[in-house]
């Protein structure tokens, strides 16, 4: 119990730090750099209750959302598919590896080129960040999973997908939390860094536009908006691991 | 002659060489038993005589590399073996050193796993779970993950895991072999109990000669490699059998002797 409130009151500790050294910033630095704590928590205020904002978040939570599923989708069959297939492994992996080095944001022109200026492009780009830690994450994972738990359910006669849903699948749910903690954001930064190229809505637009007009105190406040989004969803993936590594022994000693 | 459960005929395996031109390290070869239905064998032999390797071979987790292994006269494993079938359709059952056992499942979910892979345990499959695990001491504990389990307790479940789904031969690879010798004896004594229960065919490795001689009928003396059989022992004692006086019955003291003069 006091180890939970040393860390609560570490982290507002934190907090009022941080914010402590944004107010300063602004004192030092000026409107134009830093725009004052009360201007962003009043424009916060604005944005919520005249109700701007939930527009732009629906759009960019939709393309967001729907780029961490299907990236998270592919990347774990392809994941699969390679370790079912040594053979298939063997010729695949190199051409995925190739293709990482591709800087996704480059190819944003083009995609307008192929899909409009529509969700497609933003929907690409955070299919494809995702795709990549997801991919790297549980192809880890079903390396780790112990070759002695496969062979044991074989001899008592489980089918190849029965393995794969019943001793895989669980095994890799470390890695796979691991990889969905790291491409939530980034699927959350592609999506915005996308919008700032193509969209005429969302967050990423809503930054882009306030820093075209030089107003600091908008940039600032749809990044604030952009980290509690993040942290909520990175709270509620926190809940889902709990849950589902209810089991791992490292897990209930943290908690408790 | 009736055919035997299983025969083990000329069995060979060898390991290819780690360089070029070296000869291939053979582990097993020539090696040729026979079990009965209903037998306790028990196998012993010096570590490094291939004995895992045995197992892996007639539980078809492996090929031989010469002879066949035949299970009730139709031959299941032999060098033309294409296609492995580990555990032979749930014919053979398995209990391997490590417990094996799914991190992720409660100890009952453990006990229930095979069943689930043939759709499911119904409420008789149930019910056997929760006798077996109330005769090995695990009433109380369905609930818990192996990790809070004692090691005796998780060797029990990996145990009666495979009793439940009562393939007709079960393979046991030194099952007991990392506990203490309070633990062990107590296992030695569930074994015992529940194969009186239900005489399964079971084909017992260990490297402990007093083991091999409380818990089988008969036992093998494995050699050196390239492993063959290098002597058979019938076990008079009498069923049922106490683990702990056994070591003080008549018999005992000349049989452990003569073992341990062709374990070498």
């Amino acid at each position: 119990m006091t180890a939970r409130r040393t860390v609560l009151a570490g982290r507002v500790l934190l907090l009022l730090g941080v914010l402590a050294a944004w107010q300063w910033g602004h004192w030092a630095l000026g409107d134009l750099f830093i725009p004052s704590l009360l201007a962003v928590l009043q424009r916060l205020y604005e944005v919520t209750a005249g109700g701007e904002i939930f527009g732009h978040l629906a759009i960019t939570g939709e393309a967001a959302g729907l780029g961490f599923v299907i990236g998270t989708v592919c990347g774990v069959l392809l994941s699969v598919m390679l370790r079912l297939s040594s053979r298939l492994a063997l010729a695949i992996e190199p051409y995925v590896m190739t293709s990482m080095g591709i800087p996704l944001f480059a190819l944003v022109p083009l995609l307008i080129l192929w899909f409009g200026i529509n969700m497609a492009p933003k929907v690409v780009i955070g299919a494809a960040m995702v795709f990549y830690i997801i991919f790297i994450a549980v192809f880890a994972g079903l390396r780790a999973v112990d070759g002695r738990l496969i062979t044991m359910a074989r001899v008592m006669g489980a089918a190849p997908l029965q393995i794969v849903r019943k001793v895989y699948w669980p095994g890799i749910q470390p890695y796979l939390f691991a990889g969905l903690k790291l491409a939530l954001p980034r699927a959350l930064g592609a999506t915005i860094v996308g919008e700032f190229l193509v969209g005429d809505r969302g967050l990423g637009f809503y930054i882009e536009n306030a820093r075209q007009q030089a107003d600091t105190v908008g940039v600032f406040t749809g990044i604030v908006i952009v980290t509690v989004v993040v942290l909520g969803t990175d709270m509620l993936l926190e809940r889902l691991q709990a849950r589902s590594l209810a089991w791992r022994p490292i897990d209930r000693d943290m908690v408790a | 002659m009736e055919e035997p459960l299983l025969r083990v005929q000329d069995v060979g395996k060898f390991f290819p060489p780690r360089e070029r031109n070296a000869q291939p390290f053979w582990i097993i070869r020539g090696l040729t038993f026979t079990v009965a239905e209903g037998e306790f064998v028990t196998m012993i032999g010096p570590s490094g005589a291939g004995k895992s390797t045995l197992l892996n071979l007639i539980a078809q987790v492996d090929t031989p590399s010469e002879g066949e292994i035949a299970f009730r006269g139709r031959t299941i494993s032999s060098p033309r073996s294409t296609v492995l079938r580990p555990g032979f359709d749930r014919q053979i059952g398995y209990v391997t050193q490590e417990d094996n056992l799914l991190p992720w499942r409660t100890t009952l979910d453990n006990v229930l796993f095979p069943l689930e892979l043939r759709g499911g345990a119904d409420a008789q499959g149930r019910a056997r779970a929760g006798e077996l695990m109330a005769a090995v001491g695990l009433a109380g504990f369905e609930r818990h993950y192996p990790h809070e389990l004692s090691g005796g307790m998780r060797k029990r479940c990996a145990l009666i895991r495979t009793l439940l789904y009562d393939p007709p031969i079960i393979l046991m690879d030194e099952p007991f072999g990392a506990l203490d010798a309070q633990t062990r004896a107590q296992l030695q004594e569930d074994l015992l109990r529940l194969w009186s229960m239900r005489r399964k065919t079971i084909i017992f490795v260990t490297h402990d000669i007093a083991e091999a001689i409380v818990l089988g009928d008969r036992t093998l003396i494995l050699s050196r490699p390239p492993t063959r059989i290098a002597g058979a022992h019938s076990i008079a004692l009498p069923r049922p059998r106490d683990v702990h006086a056994a070591a003080r019955q008549e018999g005992f003291a000349a049989l452990h002797d003569a073992i341990r003069e062709q374990v070498r």
